[in-house]
């Protein structure tokens, strides 16, 4: 290392190195990082003619886009329309009264998602560039915010969900280790007590749900109780049993092959065939909610098939040579290891889910996406459907990149393939 | 040793592992057949107090109600059996061109993400990102509405050359108005298509053995061409090209796209295109590096590695992955019904609503997504033998 020549470039040597008796040169210095942007565009941008010209057109390409997306945004664009009909973008038809419910779920949700984002292992490592940029982020965020609502009340509690989840954050940081189990349990309780919140005493009856509540409320629903199903499908497909896989393999094939779109509406009409004449019809939504779990299940089936198939041979011997029966070696044995290879894919079926909410515009629930075509159908914003899908699109854009990272970053972690 | 295990003495019933193994199936198949006796029973009261049955018949009766598109023939006095059939084909239609598309656009995407050009590596992952996190329901929607609907109307068209106009009315595009003899002309530029392929193989073949250059692709071409057109010289003008014109509320003429089908296309092309993206970028990744070192070392320039060497082996590993985004498409198709393109999904909508038969209707269109999904997947499994490792296993 005392040795200048070693680590400074070969460009004196012409890349022979030089051998000596006392000390080896074993260190070749790497090709030197460009680092003058001047070095860095000639790299990375105009290293050939093609190149070149490549660059030259996709950023013509793009500068012409950002300029029609920025004249849009700043000038062509009426923001009025989501302005006035925020709380439809919120909660739908939701009667207003009764929105402190939502807000109750809402800052649940804060504190559990700010103490896990605390408590994680899985922290960000905040370089230079990640803080500007999430701290521009969050200025335009917040500055979105300002703008767009104009109740006071309204903008005191959003900022009040903000600094909770914080506060929460900051304080699952303090506590780490000692949170991770209730954690755990905290959150699978949390989906039944909102739903305790929302509908319980006097509370709001499905049909009534709405605007982009519905959709995450939706999704949820659909993970947690399809999970069960899907596990059961799943061990049913890999049985022994030759009565039980081939149910399993009809059901989960019947469900995956044919559209979520057609599956909701023809629950509509058919969900209600099927049911004992005594009972009485329920609500196209919850009709609607049997068959997406139903849809869903199918695919946490393959999940976790996948999962199954990953678990070594070894794994089910072991089990058996320890005298377990086939219910507790499932369970305590191959379950487990299973499952938590399969998270990543969870993750990535719940976005997709998440996103087939959208679908429930065909049974006419005002979801957020039926919420921003119905606002630019009044006369005041007669066809400012841009502004308004712009803005779903984009609401529906943050949470799924959101969870989409976060589920590759965990990938990462749990080391999916490797292990 | 001598202690001899009493093999013969079976166990118990209720311990027996074959019994039970027995039993439990039985089991379920009666819990099964009894749930689904139940479920018939009540849709066969819940049928009847409505005086409704669960025949097909009600298939025979006239349609009553128009369909906009109809790649097969289709008039209101048609039976509902023939709107179905038109609705089935104007989905297959979709995703036929879309699957073709997709594909185009998805492995320009995935190529792209791997540039060496940081702008266009950039952009390819800022058009994943921005379409795969974002409701296809919505990019449907946003299309149609958002942007074909706002293009100018019909009066102020955009026009090139005044051959290709596009308004909020679609887009109209030259057609070939076909004559008595197009038939026939067809039957010769398939023979066309056939010379060609001889040809390129033979050019192939004088390459290979005497290393001059093979210009396969000029030949070809040459020899479609020479038959095609003296074929149309013989049959004397068996088809004309006809360019639309513009009237007052629509186009005349020409081959004419609705913005229903191009709402719809877009969407899903542009969609899918950010996951089969994707998929190639992880399937080159997945190619091994000492592949393009070798191609490298062997003198072929970067085009060249990439179409020769990197890409075949890419597929071989991008094509499972890749029929699963086929089935999404092909299911997705069904997101026409939103902006009214008649799909499945849109005209069974209507058919149920006008003359019940949910149950009926509703295991159609069950079928027909099942057979679909099993024919792409069929396809894609002879495309998948085809190029997969032969006498190899991976």
């Amino acid at each position: 290392m005392s040795d200048p020549r070693v680590g400074s470039g070969l460009q004196e040597d012409v890349g022979i190195p030089r051998f000596d008796d006392r000390e080896r040169a074993v260190e070749v210095a790497p090709a030197k990082e460009p680092t003058t942007p001047a070095e860095w565009a000639h790299a990375n941008l105009f290293s050939s003619w093609a190149n070149g010209i490549v660059t030259i057109v996709a950023a013509s390409a793009l500068g012409f886009f950002i300029y029609q997306l920025v004249k849009f945004v700043f000038v062509g664009a009426e923001w009025a329309v989501v302005e006035a009909n925020l709380k439809g973008f919120a909660v739908g038809p939701f009667p207003l009264d009764e929105t402190w419910r939502v807000w109750v779920s809402a800052y649940l949700v804060a504190v559990l998602g700010g103490l896990s984002a605390g408590a994680s292992r899985n922290r960000i490592t905040w370089t230079k560039t990640k803080t500007a940029t999430g701290s521009l982020l969050a200025v335009a965020g917040a500055v979105i915010v300002v703008l767009l609502v104009d109740t006071l009340l309204v903008l005191a509690l959003g900022f009040g969900l903000a600094a909770t989840a914080g506060l929460m954050l900051v304080a699952g940081r303090a506590l780490r280790e000692r949170l991770r189990r209730p954690l755990i349990v905290a959150w699978l309780l949390s989906f039944p007590l909102v739903m305790v919140i929302v509908v319980g005493f006097g509370g709001v009856s499905p049909r009534l749900w709405g605007g982009f509540f519905f959709n995450i409320v939706a999704a949820t629903f659909g993970i947690f109780v399809s999970f069960p199903i899907g596990i059961l499908l799943a061990l049913g497909r890999r049985s022994s049993l030759p009565a039980l896989r081939t149910f399993s393999v009809v059901f989960i094939e019947i469900f995956r092959g044919v559209p979520l779109v057609a599956w909701l509406i023809f629950s509509k009409f058919v969900v209600g065939l099927l049911l004992p004449p005594q009972m009485s019809e329920p609500p196209d939504i919850i009709k609607a909610f049997i068959v997406m779990t139903f849809f869903s299940a199918a695919y946490v089936a393959e999940i976790v098939r996948g999962g199954l198939q990953g678990v070594h041979e070894g794994q089910y011997e072991a089990a058996r040579a320890l005298g377990l029966s086939t219910t507790r070696m499932m369970a305590f044995v191959v379950l487990p290891q299973a499952l938590r290879s399969t998270i990543p894919a969870m993750i990535s079926h719940f976005i997709s889910l998440y996103k087939d909410t959208a679908l429930f515009v065909a049974i006419q629930v005002t979801d957020l996406l039926e919420a921003a075509r119905r606002s630019a159908v009044g006369l005041e914003f007669f066809g400012r459907i841009k502004e308004t899908l712009l803005f779903a699109g984009l609401l529906f854009w943050i949470v799924a990149f959101s969870m989409s990272r976060w589920s590759q970053r965990l990938e990462v972690r749990l080391g999916v393939g490797e292990r | 040793m001598a202690q001899a295990v009493p093999t013969q003495q079976r166990p118990p019933l209720w311990r027996d592992v074959r019994v039970l193994r027995l039993v439990a199936q039985v089991a379920f198949v009666a819990v099964v057949a009894i749930v689904l006796r139940e479920l018939f029973l009540n849709a066969d009261f819940n049928l009847s107090r409505r005086g409704r049955d669960l025949s097909f018949d009600f298939l025979r009766t006239r349609a009553g109600f128009g369909i906009k598109e109809h790649i097969i023939s289709y008039t209101s006095n048609q039976s509902l059996l023939r709107a179905f059939l038109v609705a089935a084909t104007n989905s297959m239609f979709v995703a036929g061109v879309g699957i073709v598309l997709t594909t185009v656009l998805g492995i320009f995407i995935g190529i792209a993400r791997l540039s060496t050009n940081w702008l266009v590596r950039k952009m390819a992952q800022a058009y994943v990102e921005v379409f795969r996190n974002t409701p296809l329901l919505v990019q449907v929607i946003f299309w149609y509405s958002g942007v074909i609907l706002t293009i100018p109307r019909i009066q102020d068209s955009v026009s090139l050359f005044g051959v290709v106009f596009v308004s909020n009315r679609g887009a109209a595009l030259p057609g070939i108005e076909g004559g008595a003899d197009f038939s026939v002309w067809l039957l010769f530029a398939l023979a066309g298509i056939v010379a060609a392929a001889v040809v390129r193989r033979y050019r192939t073949r004088v390459h290979d053995e005497t290393g001059r250059p093979h210009y396969r692709f000029l030949f070809g071409t040459g020899a479609f061409f020479l038959v095609a057109v003296t074929a149309y010289l013989l049959l004397g003008d068996p088809f004309a090209i006809q360019a639309p014109e513009q009237g007052v509320r629509n186009y005349i003429g020409g081959t004419q796209i609705s913005p229903e089908f191009v709402g719809i296309i877009i969407a899903l092309v542009l969609y899918t295109a950010a996951f089969i993206g994707e998929i190639v970028r992880g399937s080159i990744l997945a190619v091994s590096k000492g592949q393009k070192e070798a191609a490298e070392a062997l003198g072929l320039r970067p085009g060249q590695q990439l179409r020769l060497v990197v890409l075949p082996q890419a597929m071989r590993i991008a094509i499972p992955p890749i029929n699963n985004q086929y089935l999404n498409l092909w299911k997705n198709t069904s997101l026409g019904f939103a902006i009214f393109f008649p799909e499945l999904i849109n005209v069974t909508g209507t058919i149920v609503t006008q003359g019940g038969a949910e149950l009926q209707v509703f295991s159609m269109v069950v079928l027909t997504y099942l057979g679909i999904s099993l024919l792409i997947s069929l396809v894609m499994n002879i495309v998948n033998r085809a190029v997969a490792l032969r006498g190899a296993k991976l």
